[in-house]
């Protein structure tokens, strides 16, 4: 039996789960804005049509909202982790074989189910999570991920689809659909590769494909040439089902005004280190090095960037120690006179917490105290039990000032008990 | 009630023991399935048959008390059912306000699940849920 895999993709994902709960949205331009009510994220169809790009800066459309009608919400991602997990369950559900790609896509392999019409079971798919879950999801089909995904493209953008595109057949089928598609929207081709495939004459999908593989790898190294078997129909990419270890943690954020006051910036480094340790445990991974970025607004003159990066000699997942070097690295080196935007903290450099190597003198400097890991460990089931956040280390509470402002979030309809969308009697 | 040691006692009740709700704990006649090892019981399982489709909304309104639905009632919505008839299900108006009728009431456009139960609790935590 062939490969063949599925690309289930929610349509603007983040809009449609605030549609669930604000079913008035439907038919209406909306917009989600990322954190700190910086610019759009997530676009209904009709707010494409009104020509607001991805990332558009509120800013700068505030207007044309207004004209338009255009409804902005601020990104409630606990609202769309919740989804997305409910969505996944239901896929995990048809094959184990699943590949969690995003929040909002997840490969299938479907070779083993015994299917003989993909479109019929890409439209009882898409139907199901529709009904049962509540929010719109286009499904692609094809003998590889990438064609997969370009299936799935296909399936969103032209409505005659009806949501579902099967391009798994024999090669020229999918020729036309190909045809239609510009080479970037190809999963992997990106901006780099865009200028020398135009110099080659490679402007559509379809010309990528009837591409000399040979002149595809002088061109674009391995990946040129897998690039080109995939969109014939041979699969190169493997459903990646093992959780990749990460190579770096990163946890960022905008102060809710830009600022110059130590204890705000103070606080948020603090804060922003936490999560990453946090994260950082979670993967059982201990960090050689941490890094932390300051800078101003990019759209206001004078734009300036900072950063310190501070070495471990004994690797670390310890929040303390983490933000207590992050910290005084901040204050000894760096000129802090300036009206900060955004904080930024990177960890990097892991060994896992297991494989600790010892030191060129043979003795192992214990990274974390038993008394501290316990402390860790205490603090992390806390939070977990309760919500991030209701333990901290004294410094991250130093000052609210650099929370997101985050006007239009909508409520938590399904993780708070408080927040529970309301139905109402009549009298 | 006896006074035990909160130690001597099984986990869930060592959970509450803290928290400063009271358990009363009966001795004397033997539980009959002491020696039963199977899962405890549980609301979730019998509540929630599909957990990928199952939705909560809170009841507002005082209007059904005839039929024993409260300001303040939690409502379990099952996507995954389809309704008929007299079924309980949550739709909405234009406006996108949310309704509960028997579905034969309902907006047949409008459907956005079917009602499976409505909790009602007693007591001061309702209590404060209600605006």
């Amino acid at each position: 039996m062939p490969t063949v895999y599925a690309l289930i993709d929610c349509n603007n994902f983040f809009v449609s789960c605030e549609r669930l709960f604000r079913p008035e949205l439907e038919g209406r331009p909306v917009v989600v804005l990322s954190s700190n009510d910086g610019c759009a994220v997530s676009r209904s169809q009709e707010a494409k049509d009104l020509g607001i790009p991805m990332g558009a800066p509120h800013f700068q459309y505030r207007q044309l909202f207004a004209d338009q009608g255009v409804v902005a919400c601020s990104a409630n991602f606990e609202l769309y982790g919740d989804i997305s997990e409910r969505i996944t369950n239901l896929l995990a559900s048809i094959t184990p074989n699943i590949e969690v790609y995003s929040v909002d896509e997840s490969f299938l392999d479907l070779g083993q189910l015994d299917l003989t019409d993909y479109t019929a079971w890409g439209r009882m798919v898409r139907h199901h999570i529709l009904q049962q879950v509540g929010v719109p999801v286009s499904v692609g089909v094809a003998g590889s991920k990438t064609l997969a995904k370009a299936a799935n493209d296909r399936a969103k953008k032209l409505p005659a689809l009806g949501g579902v595109l099967d391009l798994s057949g024999s090669g020229e089928a999918a020729d036309d659909y190909l045809a239609g598609m510009p080479v970037t929207d190809i999963w992997g081709v990106g901006r780099q590769l865009a200028p020398r495939l135009r110099a080659e004459g490679v402007h559509s999908a379809l010309d990528l494909k009837r591409m000399n593989y040979h002149r595809a790898q002088q061109l674009m190294g391995i990946h040129g040439r897998h690039l080109v078997y995939e969109l014939n129909g041979t699969a190169c990419l493997p459903l990646a089902r093992d959780h990749k270890p990460q190579v770096m943690i990163s946890r960022g954020r905008q102060f809710g005004e830009d600022t110059r006051e130590l204890y705000v910036i103070e606080s948020a480094v603090a804060a922003l280190a936490a999560r990453a340790a946090a994260s950082l445990r979670r993967e059982h991974q201990l960090a050689r090095q941490a890094t932390v970025y300051l800078q101003t607004n990019r759209h206001k003159p004078g734009y300036q960037r900072t950063q310190q990066t501070v070495r471990f000699y004994t690797p670390t997942a310890d929040t303390g120690r983490i933000t207590g070097q992050l910290i005084e690295a901040l204050m000894n080196e760096t000129n802090l006179s300036r009206d900060w935007h955004r904080a930024d903290v990177l960890l990097h450099d892991f060994v896992p917490e297991a494989g600790l190597q010892t030191d060129l003198l043979g003795t192992v400097d214990l990274p974390l105290d038993d008394r501290s890991r316990r402390k860790l460990q205490a603090l992390d089931a806390i939070n977990a039990r309760h919500g991030k956040g209701t333990v901290k280390f004294a410094a991250e509470n130093l000052s609210q000032a650099w929370q997101p402002r985050r006007r239009l979030v909508s409520p938590r309809y399904t993780s708070a008990w408080e927040e529970l969308p309301e139905v109402h009697l009549l009298p | 009630m006896d006074q035990l040691n909160s130690a001597d006692l099984p986990g869930a009740y060592q959970a509450a023991a803290g928290t400063g709700t009271t358990i009363s704990v009966h001795a004397g006649f033997p539980n009959p399935a002491a020696e039963r090892q199977g899962a405890p019981l549980s609301l979730d399982k019998l509540l929630i048959r599909h957990p990928s489709s199952t939705y909560f909304f809170r009841i507002r309104g005082h209007s059904w008390h005839d039929y024993g639905v409260f300001d303040g009632d939690l409502a379990i919505i099952d996507r995954a059912l389809s309704p008929r008839g007299r079924d309980l299900v949550v739709w909405w108006e234009e406006s996108g306000e949310f309704r509960l009728s028997p579905l034969d009431g309902a907006d047949r456009a409008h459907v956005w699940g079917a009602i499976t139960a409505i909790i009602h609790s007693y007591g001061a935590q309702n209590e404060a849920r209600r605006k």
